[in-house]
């Protein structure tokens, strides 16, 4: 005979100022099966959780129903203690009381208790009829796959690097350093990016247990947590890696100038040049969409670089090479962009010179950048006189996009720092914001600095830039601090442009079957509590990838993926959840909808003979299916169920739903 | 000066703006980033509308020249609450006398209690007359019936010291 306990949680006055707990555990006691019911203000907490172990012993209850917050939150919690008293931790269910009853109905407290009794009731009926399950052990691969090769990146390869990992840093770009290679200062130190980037884009290159794979993408991933296999493309450089020096006497020869991209278009460089001034690996790169050679295909074409190499490392015959690579766990850090503000005309970004967008400020203002790190006006060539910041462009913009960048305000004060440092105390700097967020550690003093060097902060934006004749530029703006409209003149504006998801994310979350959130960015598993892996398991985020950054909280989370990864795979093998689909072979027809639907790539099909006739039979990778129930709905013959969730399950809770309905006749509503 | 005030054309006055920065020692007075505690505890905000941080702000963006000609800053009952309050350690008091300096040394218009309690000053020494006050028994009583000291005349000379001080700022 079963014997359920039922335990009611207060959780402080969540559930428990709403519901009446009391008449709900008085209830359950009610209920067929039931031999304990009580209630206690944190059912999660050590006496809680003692109390649910004790009777487990004394009352030899063989099914529990907690009913309490939402499963999400302390369902394993509650797992880990039955079956520390003995009972199989699959035969626990969680009715959810406060998001789903005390939370929503708050202003209703005796419906919400007479709903409370009825999910209880449900939940009674159901965990009768839950099975035993047992967690299935697999073996992984110690390798790690790390997708972006910008800090976030680095980060977490160097650590899982030292931690005795094999790692594969997949970088787009012909070098790694990202978008911090392309940054001056970094606040709120105003330590020199490259100074503090270099050494460990070097320590990357340099490791033994790190495998840099530089103009590169992944175009395949198959397998499941502890056993992906990855598919990368080497895109060729028509350089040798192992033979190329970095001398850069094929760039001087080269005469094909093209824009600069590490410079952000500024300048130009050769269509044969290496990446950055810092690259990682320093080896030159043919643009084969610019090259004379490459474009026409005609051997006897120009061919200047290959008189000048004196190693002989350039290779006009280099084919794009695919690496199959088997990797236990993935750190995705895809990193952001740049917004493009010409898509907010009224700021005239791309139709006045003098208006320029962070990023390019930051490349002006580098030592290693095309001004030497002179701050010029990129249509004058001079000095300016006055430099105004915009805030906010693009972000806190339901038009564009509603978050905040939350580096914008932090690298406009930078900036004007900088400026007021390069350019004296007799320049004037505005600074037009919204609200001004200075949030970190050590930033709210950065912002006192600012003011203190005599930059003006100008509460109010502008509603759009204009330009004079001779090419300076002016806008009106309200500024509330002095109730007043102000008329400003720069020679040059810097827009405060926000982070951007950037492009390659959505082929990226169709690879690696991750799931975006609503501002464009991919999706954590839980904001507060699993900030750092996806749903999918064994893929872990770092950086910009999963919203907007800052380095100092870029580098926490890249160490963190790279701590959660330590974890999931360090002991040679894990223990996979058994809540799966299971297929009855007997039912399935071989229709083949599950396996379109099913967003893990989990449903295999198999052919089997079958007196004499060929069938399709599915199958499920047990290791791979996430257990979200899709091909269970949509299966036509009902074959395919996932563990507890079956119709046994699911049409007692049914039934259960409507006993208390059934003697009211159907009259009510 | 790359600003204008479209509302009245005027532009920034830097060397005004630059003298009220050494008088009140640097720029840490004028530190405001508008968190408005200031104008929200003033006491002369709700009869004579007087808005501290506006005063801190146009001086900051160095529009003083309509603030010294303006009534607004005589306005200030000196209770020193702004620069108690201020989170930032900004004090809208000591700019506000920084600007009536501004605004004596340019011979702009005081207002005529000003310049009474300056002549009040000059006569007696003091910038309030010696009165008498009424008792709970109705008597009128003046200080030598309250058993107070007697207030003596200022010493001889104290007027050519007086003015000789006043000139000298």
């Amino acid at each position: 005979m079963t014997r359920i306990g039922v335990y009611v949680c207060h959780c402080g006055l969540n559930i428990a100022g709403v519901v009446d707990v009391e008449n709900v555990a008085n209830y359950a006691l009610t209920l067929p099966n039931v031999a304990v019911a009580r209630h206690y203000t944190y059912m999660c907490s050590e006496p809680g959780q003692s109390m649910i172990q004790d009777d487990i012993k004394t009352q030899k209850l063989d099914r529990i129903v907690i009913a309490t917050c939402s499963p999400r939150m302390h369902e394993e919690t509650f797992r880990k203690a039955v079956s520390e008293a003995g009972l199989n931790p699959y035969l626990v269910e969680i009715v959810n009381l406060r998001e789903q009853v005390s939370w929503p109905h708050s202003e209703e407290p005796k419906k919400a208790t007479e709903k409370a009794k009825a999910l209880v009731r449900m939940g009674v009926a159901r965990v009768k009829l839950l099975e035993p399950l047992e967690r299935q052990t697999v073996s992984v691969e110690k390798n790690v796959l790390v997708v972006g090769g910008g800090i976030a990146g680095i980060q977490a390869s160097l650590d899982l690097a030292n931690a005795g990992f094999k790692v594969y840093l997949v970088e787009k770009a012909p070098s790694i350093g990202g978008r911090m290679a392309q940054l001056d200062k970094t606040f709120p130190t105003l330590d020199c990016s490259a100074c503090i980037l270099t050494p460990k884009m070097v320590d990357a290159g340099k490791h033994q247990n790190i495998t840099l794979l530089t103009n590169s993408e992944v175009t395949h991933v198959k397998g499941f947590v502890g056993n992906y296999e990855v598919t990368v493309l080497k895109n060729p450089r028509f350089v040798d890696e192992a033979r190329c020096v970095g001398c850069e006497l094929c760039t001087q020869s080269c005469p094909v100038k093209i824009p600069d991209k590490f410079n952000e278009n500024l300048s130009q460089t050769r269509a044969i040049s290496i990446f950055s001034p810092h690259a990682v690996p320093k080896v030159a790169t043919i643009r084969p969409e610019y090259c004379l050679r490459l474009k026409t295909k005609n051997k006897t074409v120009c061919g200047k670089c290959v008189q000048a190499c004196e190693t002989k490392a350039i290779n006009f015959g280099q084919e794009p090479e695919v690496i199959q690579l088997k990797v236990g766990g993935v750190v995705l850090a895809l990193g952001s962009e740049v917004f493009d503000a010409s898509r907010m005309f009224e700021f005239g970004y791309g139709r006045f010179p003098n208006v320029i967008s962070n990023i390019e400020f930051e490349r002006i203002s580098d030592a290693s950048g095309p001004t030497g790190g002179k701050i010029l006006n990129p249509k004058s060539r001079k000095p300016p006189n006055s430099i105004i910041f915009v805030q906010c462009v693009g972000s806190r913009d339901k038009r564009f996009h509603e978050y905040c960048c939350r580096v914008g305000c932090m690298i406009s004060l930078k900036q004007a720092i900088l400026a007021r440092e390069k350019l004296g105390k007799d320049v004037d700097i505005y600074v037009c914001y919204n609200d001004l967020r200075a949030f970190g550690k050590g930033y709210e003093e950065f912002y006192r600095r600012a003011r203190d060097m005599g930059i003006n902060f100008m509460a109010g934006i502008p509603s759009d830039i204009r330009s004079t004749p001779d090419g300076s530029l002016y806008f009106e703006v309200f500024e509330s601090g002095t109730n007043k409209l102000l008329e400003l003149h720069a020679d040059l504006v810097v827009l405060a442009n926000g982070l951007v998801p950037s492009e390659g994310i959505g082929k990226m979350k169709e690879l690696f079957h991750v799931l975006k959130s609503r501002d464009g960015f991919l999706l954590e598993a839980h904001p507060k509590l699993r900030p750092l892996e996806c749903s999918t398991a064994g893929i872990f985020l770092a950086g910009a990838c999963q919203g907007p950054k800052d380095i100092p909280d870029t580098v926490a989370q890249a160490s963190g993926a790279a701590a959660k990864i330590i974890d999931l795979l360090s002991r040679g093998a894990i223990e996979l959840e058994p809540l799966k689909a299971a297929v009855d072979k007997d039912l399935c027809s071989g229709c083949r909808v599950c396996e379109a639907l099913c967003p893990f790539t989990a449903i295999e099909m198999k052919r089997k003979e079958k007196a004499g006739k060929e069938e399709l039979r599915v199958e499920v990778i047990e290791a791979l299916c996430q257990g979200c129930g899709l091909c269970s709905a949509a299966c036509p013959t009902g074959a395919i169920k996932i563990e507890q969730y079956g119709n046994k399950q699911v049409l007692a809770q049914v039934d259960a739903a409507f006993a208390g309905a059934a003697h009211k006749g159907g009259s009510h509503r | 000066m790359s600003l204008t005030d479209l509302m009245s054309m005027a532009k920034p006055n830097l060397e005004s703006r630059g003298k009220i920065l050494a008088k009140i020692h640097g720029r840490e007075l004028l530190n405001c980033f508008l968190c408005i505690r200031c104008t929200s505890g003033c006491t002369a905000l709700k009869l004579l509308e007087l808005k501290p941080h506006e005063i801190e702000k146009l001086v900051n963006l160095g529009f003083v020249d309509e603030l010294v000609s303006s009534d607004i800053i005589w306005t200030c009952a000196t209770c020193l609450k702004c620069f108690q309050r201020c989170p930032q350690k900004a004090s809208p008091y000591h700019v506000i006398i920084a600007l009536r300096n501004l605004a004596v040394e340019r011979e702009a218009k005081v207002p005529e209690a000003y310049m009474k309690a300056v002549s009040q000053i000059l006569e007696g020494g003091l910038a309030e007359q010696v009165q008498k006050v009424t008792n709970n028994k109705m008597e009128t009583c003046d200080r030598e019936s309250l058993k107070l000291f007697k207030i003596k005349p200022p010493k001889e000379g104290f007027q050519t010291v007086f003015l000789k001080a006043l000139e000298e700022k």
